[in-house]
């Protein structure tokens, strides 16, 4: 039996009948349907909009292109304190900042309706010079700790990088490129928006529904309490869905103003458009060593770009200055203004690109040197942050290392480069890399409620997107009072049970489970019972003579001040970490990769891969594994497929389709063996749980580069990399 | 979406009668999986389809005959390529279009309508917002001197350089393809070789078939060389993608093993199914060795006109040539 | 502004999950709009309404196809099979979908209906002769959280117990 039959994902069955609910697929009576029309030109100014043919579509209800900021407030872009996933709402002026930005809003009584009439509408404008990639003329370069002072985007610098750097007796200098991405989530950004009196009902799946409610709230100058948001399942966040969306605000002006609920679904084009997406970044990283490859410098320098409207922040260097006890460090970011919607954050958002960068400068020096990659990793391990000079809570990384090793068969590698090759011809190539993602934690507030009929409902901050969170807090309810599975209900993306804070960094199943275990403890306080064991609850609810016995519980990382649960409560990002009074805390990963590459058209196929991954304790096996395999994927994806690529003439991404930005399919993809450390953290938080969605990615794209680098002998310091690199 | 007019007639004559009907404009929909999906993002702008997805006896395919195989046109691109004659004697036939698309795709389009799939050119695809002289004659080319990386190098001009996205037209025309086509003033028989046009000034002329004529069925002449073939297809991923570059091979060697029926046509790097006959030639009467089959590759390409990022289609065209005649060597042998 | 539809409507009957349906359609709308909007049936999702991502797979006269790149119309005369009909209606599930919940082939569950009608039909046509030639016939469904090795191990094992 599987591990997966034994205990399966909680909500596995709505999934596979097709009846969990998603956000757009509600269809209350008499609902209208909005689509958008975006702007055609770079950057500029709406000069004329004609909206007639539209308007005269049969079935068009509404035709909206302006609306006043006092019905529609300008949001606050989520990292400058606010709600929403970028500063600039759209439909406000005529200021055009990128192409595919909105120009106006149309509302009809079918779905048909509504986009032949987007289709109509015609504008007009006066075209502005605009840039899109890091090296355009108009691109605009900040230095970070002067663009955004605060203390947690100041540079990193430990020791004297730049002098220790000078003076090693080995040096790596070298420059990588990462490419602009896009998140495709397969399900489309949209939402189904119903107002019941003065309530606004908002279905849309989000990774942040406090954000949508708090933000939506502002936008309108409505009461939060007015405002529901309900998202039990999103389909695939990867971080595009983590706040306020500029469509938002206007469908539901736009549901009030007919009377009637409103769907609104982007179309895929426009995702690519007006979703974030990871920006592009250019990575400098010198390495300095000894003879040995023992490292004692790195400088990483990265410039990322961000919007005109917004600043973005790069924390590149955060994870990549704790993958080594490098004793000199320093990490100079800056960041580049281009025109297009606000870049945000993608699945391991810096850490993926970072690990690119870095893994494959290590796998450098590794040749340099002429150490295995594996030895040279395990001599430069460290138990203690090289930044603060604190333990890490839990750092496994050599074990990761042996045991992947091990499980690979690493020994047998020839470290010549093009020195293995298959029964076919083809080029065998083995590639290692490290990963460390931060383990971060927001508030969360859990409220539990035990019936007389044995029955136990928990509603706490959190989001299901994929990543197995609903299951794992289920798992910890059922565990710990010793009762069945199905006894448990979990509510959670919904703003009428608890607080939402966003759920994203790898924070979510860390943050929900230690406070879904306090109100454990209090509910059993209530229940007069035994702190741990086995409880019978339908009978010490009876016994208590109530029908329900209630708890809450409200935890915040570890040295988090109070205030920050209010923060949370107004929808606002307030996690903590990595970094701990005492302590700093990472997840960690090791990847080993095999590739083949065909001996005369260069395909590159990926057979196998085995990934052993630090997450502290594993809270729920089947949805880890699963959750570090799809990480793989990504990971398989980015370095050998994955682009989004600037039309820059025209302004906009020009690949916006499921067809041609090339994500994996399932023939792309071998065997994926995984395995976990999994020995608890000891003092991040009671449960011992660390993240695990994002650390996954980290370091598969190396892995996978290092690899081409042994089957070919060719550094490519590009990704994706493409048969073109490779003829 | 435009909207447009429906009529679903059950038979032929009806349906070329209710195309003549319906006025100038009007289309044929088969599968639908491509000019559907042009309808709805408006670069096809039809005010009236005839449906014959449906049609009495479009569907039937007789792999049989002694002297053709003759695939109706409206057979679905999954039953020709899943016909156990064709797997068996022609696979190059059976895996272009095995290698098309995904099975839902080649459930729905047909064997007739893939003929004349329009290109994936996102300039083209992309609507209104780009110039493209095949979508808006005398507007300009977007893809010269933009993204050009999935354009063709063979037959462009400067007007066009779209790829035709096809495989199943590519290995049909390696094996001397005819279809037959019926119209308000009767039947007819075109080559498949004379069915596709490079873009010259006028890349919106993509083939040399009326508005009102509709492709019946394919035939396929019986050869030795369909024993000895292959599709072999570079893409982007290992399935569910257009080609970057594609190559049908088919061989017939001798006892001795010297080759003596050669056909190569090129798919993904030319503007239209690319017939490479100066490369066939310099195979015939010589042994099928690496060098050689590389120097038909080159032979292939040696008139390419690459562009600002698809210059690898050549080196890679030229392996996927020769790639493609060892495989069908392989199976000429066998 | 608005009014009724300026498109001559085409009466068009169809079954879906066996039950018939009769409907005045607009010849624009797709079959995936229709199920979704017009009859309730959610199960089948949209992901990118170009046919490009296998979302909206469902059985048309037992085949696999995507409803978004079909006119509904065309569906007039025929049998359309969605998720919600491959349950048994007291709840049994298939084996096929109990083999995606014991391999756990599915993560955000997006895609998950389209994967299972489209693993349903893999099987049916017999193309589950190897991992290889599953996961070459499951490429026309994209997963983006990356379950595709669960998906290749749900569709092998329902496909070899033979149903």
């Amino acid at each position: 039996m599987t591990a997966a039959a034994a205990r399966p994902r909680v909500d596995a069955r709505a999934k596979v009948t097709g009846a969990a609910r998603y956000g757009t697929d509600r269809t209350p009576e008499g609902l209208a349907y909005a689509a958008m029309a975006v702007a055609t030109v770079g950057k500029g100014r709406v000069v004329e909009i004609d909206t007639a043919a539209a308007a005269a579509v049969a079935g068009v209800r509404l035709v909206l292109t302006r609306f006043e900021a006092s019905e529609l407030k300008p949001p606050v872009y989520i990292m400058a304190g606010g709600h929403a996933v970028q500063s600039l709402q759209p439909l406000l002026s005529d200021h055009i900042a990128y192409r595919g930005q909105p120009i106006a809003l149309v509302v009809a009584d079918t779905p048909v309706a509504a986009t032949e009439a987007a289709n109509r509408v015609c504008a007009r404008y006066e075209a502005a010079p605009f840039a899109l990639e890091l090296d355009d003329e108009d691109a605009e370069k900040l230095r970070q700790p002067e663009a955004l002072p605060v203390p947690a985007l100041a540079d990193i610098a430990v020791g004297d990088a730049e002098a220790v750097f000078a003076g090693s007796e080995v040096r790596v200098d070298e420059v990588y490129d990462h490419p602009k991405q896009a998140a495709t989530p397969m399900e489309l950004l949209g939402c189904v928006v119903e107002w019941r009196g003065d309530t606004v009902v908002v279905h849309e799946g989000t990774q942040n529904a406090g954000a949508l409610r708090n933000g939506l709230a502002l936008q309108l100058g409505i009461d939060p309490a007015d405002v529901e948001v309900i998202s039990p399942y999103l389909g695939g966040g990867f971080g595009q869905k983590n706040s306020l969306q500029p469509h938002l605000g206007p469908v539901a002006l736009a549901a009030r103003r007919l009377g009637r609920p409103v769907k609104f679904v982007m179309t895929r084009p426009q995702t690519f458009h007006q979703g974030s997406f990871r920006p592009a970044s250019r990575h400098r990283v010198r390495l300095g060593a000894d003879g040995n490859g023992r490292l004692t410098a790195a400088i990483y320098e990265v410039d990322q770009e961000t919007s005109r409207h917004d600043l973005f922040p790069a924390m590149y260097t955060e994870a990549m200055s704790r993958l080594y006890g490098v004793p000199n460090f320093s990490g100079p970011t800056r960041l580049v203004r281009v025109d297009t919607q606000t870049p945000g954050y993608m699945r391991a958002p810096f850490e993926s690109p970072a690990s690119f960068a870095f893994e494959s400068a290590v796998d450098e020096l590794a040749y340099a040197v002429g150490r295995d990659p594996v030895a040279l990793r395990l001599a430069n391990d460290t138990g203690t942050d090289p930044i603060t000079g604190q333990p890490f809570s839990s750092r496994h990384v050599a074990e990761c290392l042996r045991r992947g090793a091990e499980r690979f068969g690493w020994a047998a590698r020839d470290p010549a480069p093009g020195s293995m090759r298959a029964d076919d011809g083809s080029l065998i190539g083995w590639g290692v890399a490290i990963g460390a993602y931060p383990a971060c934690v927001a508030p969360a507030i859990a409220h539990v409620r035990a019936g007389a009929d044995g029955r136990v409902v928990v509603a706490v901050d959190g989001h299901e997107m994929g990543q197995g969170i609903r299951s794992a807090i289920t798992f910890l309810v059922a565990d710990d009072l010793g009762i069945a599975v199905d006894r448990v209900t979990v509510d959670i993306g919904d703003t009428r049970v608890a607080p939402q804070h966003l759920t994203a960094g790898s924070w979510g199943t860390a943050s929900a489970l230690p406070a879904v275990h306090a109100a454990l403890r209090e509910l059993r306080a209530r229940l007069g019972v035994a702190e741990t064991g086995m409880l019978d609850v339908g009978a010490a609810v009876a016994a208590a003579g109530q029908p329900t016995v209630e708890a809450e519980a409200a935890t915040l990382g570890p040295g988090q001040p109070p205030e920050m649960l209010d923060r949370s409560r107004a929808g606002k990002v307030a996690f903590t970490g990595p970094v701990y009074p005492g302590f700093t805390s990472f997840s960690f990963v090791a990847h080993f990769v095999e590739v083949r590459i065909e001996a005369t058209t260069r395909r590159v196929r990926v057979p196998r891969v085995v990934s052993v991954v630090d997450c502290g304790r594993v809270a729920s096996a089947v949805t880890a594994a699963s959750q570090v395999r799809g990480g793989v994927v990504w990971g398989l994806g980015a370095a050998l497929r994955e682009a989004s690529e600037p039309e820059r003439r025209y302004g906009g991404f020009f690949n916006a389709t499921m067809e041609e930005y090339v994500i994996s399919v399932n023939a792309d993809i071998g065997e994926i063996e995984v395995d976990f450390i999994d020995e608890p953290d000891p003092l991040l938080n009671p449960v011992g749980v660390k993240g695990l969605g994002e650390v996954a990615l980290v370091g598969v794209v190396p892995a996978v580069t290092n690899a081409v680098f042994h089957a070919t002998g060719q550094r490519l310091r590009r990704v994706p990399i493409t048969i073109a690199d490779l003829l | 979406m435009r909207a447009f007019a429906y009529a679903a007639p059950a038979t032929v004559a009806e349906a070329v009668d209710a195309l003549v009907a319906l006025g100038p404009g009007a289309k044929f929909l088969a599968g639908g999986t491509n000019l559907y999906d042009l309808m709805r993002l408006e670069v096809e702008t039809p005010p009236a389809v005839v449906d014959i997805h449906r049609l009495a006896g479009f569907e039937a395919i007789d792999t049989a005959g002694a002297t053709e195989l003759i695939f109706g046109a409206g057979a679905r691109m999954s039953d020709v390529a899943d016909d156990p004659v064709v797997r068996a004697e022609y696979p190059a036939l059976s895996e272009s279009l095995r290698l098309a698309a995904s099975q839902q795709l080649r459930n729905m389009a047909t064997v007739g309508g893939n003929l004349l799939q329009r290109t994936r050119c996102g300039y083209f695809r992309g609507g209104s917002q780009y110039p493209c002289n095949k979508r808006e004659p005398g507007s300009g080319c977007a893809a010269r001197g933009g993204i050009d990386s999935g354009h063709a190098v063979l037959g462009v001009s400067d007007a066009c350089i779209a790829t035709y996205p096809g495989d199943w037209a590519v290995a049909l025309l390696a094996f001397d393809a005819t279809i037959d086509v019926a119209g308000p003033h009767g039947e007819r028989s075109v080559a498949v070789a004379e069915l596709h046009l490079e873009p010259g000034d006028t890349p919106q002329r993509e083939h040399t078939l009326a508005a009102d004529e509709l492709i019946l069925r394919i035939r396929v002449p019986v050869s030795r060389a369909g024993a000895g073939s292959t599709y072999l297809k570079i893409r982007p991923r290992e399935s569910y993608a257009f080609a970057l570059a594609s190559a049908a091979a088919g061989l017939s060697l001798d006892p001795g093993g010297t080759v003596s029926d050669c056909r190569i046509a090129l798919g993904g790097v030319a503007t239209r199914p690319w017939r490479c006959t100066a490369a066939e030639q310099s195979l015939l009467g010589g042994r099928l060795t690496t060098d050689a089959a590389r120097r038909a590759g080159e032979i292939a390409f040696a008139d390419a006109r690459p562009g600002r990022h698809n210059a690898f289609k050549i080196e890679l065209g030229i392996r996927t040539v020769a790639e493609a005649l060892r495989i069908a060597a392989e199976r000429a042998a066998r | 502004m608005g009014g009724a539809t300026i498109v001559p409507a085409v009466e068009t009957s169809f079954t879906v999950n066996g039950q018939t349906v009769h409907m005045a359609l607009d010849p624009r709308e797709s079959l995936l709009d229709v199920l979704r909007e017009r009859l309730g049936l959610t199960g089948t999702k949209k992901g990118c309404d170009q046919g490009q991502c296998g979302a909206c797979t469902v059985h048309l006269d037992g085949r696999r196809i995507v409803a978004c790149l079909m006119p509904a119309v065309q569906a007039n005369g025929r049998a359309v099979a969605t998720i919600e009909g491959v349950a048994s209606p007291d709840g049994v599930l298939h084996p096929l979908q109990e083999a995606f919940i014991e391999h756990d082939a599915l993560q955000c569950g997006y895609c998950t209906p389209g994967q299972v009608m489209s693993g349903l039909a893999c099987i049916a046509e017999g193309h589950v002769g190897s991992d290889a030639e599953i996961r070459e016939y499951m490429s026309g469904n994209l997963c983006r959280c990356g379950a595709y090795a669960g998906i290749v191990a749900a569709v092998r094992q329902a496909g070899r117990s033979g149903i």
